[in-house]
């Protein structure tokens, strides 16, 4: 059972790879309105959270590290999960710094959009992209950002980019194998598949 | 060089220790590279992402601490004796990184006595009272003889064990409240091999 908001977010990668491994799973989407309610009773006080033998565990990335590892998306030896997981943390460094101007854009905050292009959004994206780039470009330009295969870092950074493409057309052109391996990866057939027929949602 | 491994860290214990006592417990040689910040300045672009640590293994480099911890942990057994443990072990590695990042700025802050008590009482005792409950209950439940997870050393052991090092002797008495993490971090320290690290390794602020 995967519990987390009626959204993509932090949850999405999760319902992936349930997806692309086409095992069943219990999505339960909490409403934003039912939120407050819910996080006063749970332990951790946060989402998502997937259930493995009854207990709750949060923390995206160590869940999409364990559903990887379980259905086959972590990479071809350990030396490469260990990149999946470097190319995540380093993500997760840049996320950090640019989500203030996405929460504007989901309407979670207020905020001078302009202002925080400037400010926020282009400084963290010149600081990780050219870096991004470099690997995906490293790895042979083949559609994977570690490896050969699909591992759960491709899935976390095409989601990304694709919200960014979404409310900052442009935003990424100066790193177009970046931009390529994305769109390699949302056409995998049962990606494609999820994306066409997942509930709609701002974030 | 025959050494299959080299870490490339500066001459602190910081975020490349957990490597050093993982390579020491196993019993694994490799490299100790501290290096100065002239020679920082001249290798920082050829890094995979312009920080260190960098583990080279077999000449092949990887970056970042957690991911450099959770390899070398796997390679040498100190990663959870299960997938559903190292689970355990890398949410609580997150949680446990996640007030780390809050608790920073209280942490060998350099100022006037009143900025200290208002770090304490708005950064610092906050930060401390959301996640020792947290980390006292995965124990309970997770952990055993000793141990935050599982029943055998494992990575997140030794982090939060280096951490809560460094937090005592800046504040000591801080975790009074918390018992159970206490007594884990004295059982974690008072493993034989890692003991034997402890007191040789160079000595540094932090």
């Amino acid at each position: 059972k995967l519990t987390y908001f009626d959204g993509r977010g932090r949850g999405e990668v999760a319902r992936q790879l349930f997806h692309l491994s086409g095992v069943p799973f219990e999505d339960n989407r909490i409403p934003m309105a039912e939120w407050p309610a819910h996080k006063a009773s749970m332990p951790f006080g946060k989402m998502p959270l997937l259930e493995v033998n009854g207990k709750p565990l949060p923390q995206s990335y160590a869940i999409f590290r364990y559903l990887a590892r379980e259905f086959g998306f972590v990479g071809d030896s350990p030396f490469a999960a260990a990149w999946v997981d470097a190319v995540a943390d380093q993500f997760k460094d840049y996320f950090d710094e640019i989500k203030s101007l996405l929460f504007v854009h989901f309407g979670f905050a207020q905020g001078d959009k302009e202002k925080m292009m400037k400010d926020v959004a282009i400084p963290a994206r010149d600081k990780f992209f050219p870096m991004l780039e470099k690997i995906a470009k490293d790895n042979h330009n083949n559609g994977h950002f570690v490896g050969a295969s699909l591992t759960w870092v491709d899935l976390l950074i095409a989601e990304h980019v694709s919200v960014l493409l979404k409310y900052m057309p442009g935003f990424l052109n100066d790193y177009p194998t970046v931009l390529s391996t994305v769109k390699k990866i949302n056409s995998i057939p049962k990606l494609k598949e999820w994306i066409d027929k997942r509930p709609d949602s701002t974030f | 060089s025959m050494l299959r491994y080299k870490l490339i860290y500066f001459p602190i214990r910081g975020r490349g220790e957990v490597a050093r006592q993982l390579f020491y417990l196993a019993g694994v040689p490799f490299k100790d590279d501290r290096i100065t910040i002239s020679e920082w300045s001249s290798l920082k672009a050829k890094t995979p992402f312009g920080q260190l640590p960098v583990l080279e293994v077999d000449g092949h480099q990887l970056a970042q601490s957690f991911a450099i911890f959770r390899y070398l942990a796997q390679e040498f057994g100190f990663a959870g004796d299960s997938p559903l443990e190292a689970l355990w072990v890398d949410v609580t590695a997150d949680q446990h990184k996640e007030y780390e990042n809050k608790i920073k700025p209280a942490l060998r802050f350099q100022g006037s006595e009143e900025e200290k008590e208002q770090l304490m009482r708005n950064v610092a005792e906050p930060a401390r009272d959301k996640y020792f409950p947290l980390l006292e209950k995965i124990a309970e439940e997770h952990g055993s003889s000793g141990h935050f997870v599982g029943a055998s050393l494992t990575w997140v052991d030794l982090l939060i064990a280096e951490h809560a090092s460094i937090l005592l002797k800046q504040f000591p008495g801080f975790l009074d409240r918390y018992p159970t993490v206490l007594a884990i971090v004295d059982a974690i320290l008072s493993t034989p091999k890692l003991k034997e690290w402890l007191e040789k390794r160079p000595d540094t602020a932090f």
